[in-house]
């Protein structure tokens, strides 16, 4: 899903682009009634330091989706604490589109996604860990392999395993092998994680 | 032969459901999210809809809602989701599906139950 969408060729108002541009002018514009001047302000805030905090909460009160998605844009440049802190909020949200945006978006971030992936996947709520491994998916970081065989021999939610070999099935390797065979034992009457483990193995095994 | 549509972004789901369903004698599509489901749809009739919920650019509430309301098709949907709680139920029933499964589905559940919804068996 791409992130970053050319917007349409909207003439913008030129009296929204004199507006302030200092952080509290921006952070005042985020309440324009015109989504137009709504985006321009996101993207100078994106410009702001310390402004990841401002983003979020506006997040989840902005309606308009082309707003919400440059948001998760510029929370993506911004990539600080804020920002992933953010992010990670969005994968407990009820609404999937900002879900699938915020997943999207936290892959884009390796770097700063790595240090809080071991708490993402301990979650107490297995939908938050599914996400966690959504995430993994085409996150560049040397550690995936690693953190999706750690779910698959210590997760105790089926669901959340299923995902992780899902996963494997497409990056895994003979480092995970044992891993993959040991799950068969845990889910002995699982005709999904028999299917999905022998799908992987077969993989891996072709390598 | 009755035909069915998959709609899943996981691979693995789809090639499952597939081996179970084309098992029992069905023929089967596949779409990777709602819309390519929606195009799918629109070339051509399917007599069920398998609907993933969490899915990119359009999820199963998404695809579900276009298809009834722009009268696309009124098929029978069971929507198969790794989310249990009850409203995720609520929500998918009110999108259009005529029935919610939880994820993973076992070969002999997901058979009953597309012959219910195609009503090739009654309860």
């Amino acid at each position: 899903m791409a992130l970053v969408k050319q917007q349409p060729s909207e003439t913008v108002g030129q009296e929204e682009r004199k507006r302030g541009r200092d952080r509290d002018d921006l952070e005042l514009q985020l309440s324009d009634p015109s989504p137009s001047a709504r985006r321009w302000a996101v993207r100078d805030l994106a410009e702001c330091p310390d402004s990841s905090a401002i983003l979020v909460a506006h997040l989840h009160q902005e309606m308009d989706s082309s707003v919400r998605e440059i948001i998760l844009t510029a929370l993506t440049q911004l990539g600080d604490e804020h920002a992933v802190a953010g992010l990670v909020e969005c994968l407990r949200s009820e609404d999937v589109f900002l879900r699938n945006e915020a997943i999207e978006a936290m892959k884009m971030l390796p770097d700063e996604v790595a240090p809080i992936m071991g708490t993402l996947l301990a979650d107490s709520d297995p939908d938050v860990r599914i996400f966690a491994v959504n995430v993994l998916e085409s996150l560049r970081h040397e550690r995936v392999e690693e953190w999706l065989k750690e779910v698959i021999e210590h997760d105790p939610h089926i669901n959340v395993c299923a995902t992780a070999v899902d996963l494997l099935g497409e990056v895994g390797t003979s480092y995970s092998r044992e891993a993959l065979e040991g799950l068969n034992v845990r889910f002995p009457d699982e005709p999904y994680i028999s299917f999905a483990t022998s799908l992987a193995l077969k993989r891996i095994c072709s390598i | 032969m009755k035909r069915i549509l998959i709609i899943d972004d996981a691979a693995t789901v789809r090639m499952y459901h597939r081996s179970i369903l084309e098992g029992a004698g069905y023929q089967v599509d596949e779409a990777v999210n709602g819309i390519e489901a929606m195009e799918k749809s629109l070339q051509e009739p399917f007599d069920l809809y398998i609907v993933d919920i969490n899915m990119p650019k359009q999820d199963g509430y998404g695809f579900l809602s276009e298809l009834r309301s722009r009268d696309i098709s009124q098929a029978p949907a069971l929507m198969v989701s790794t989310e249990g709680a009850s409203n995720d139920r609520t929500r998918a029933y009110a999108a259009g599906a005529n029935l919610y499964l939880v994820k993973p589905v076992k070969p002999d559940q997901l058979l009953i139950h597309c012959r219910l919804l195609l009503g090739e068996v009654h309860p």
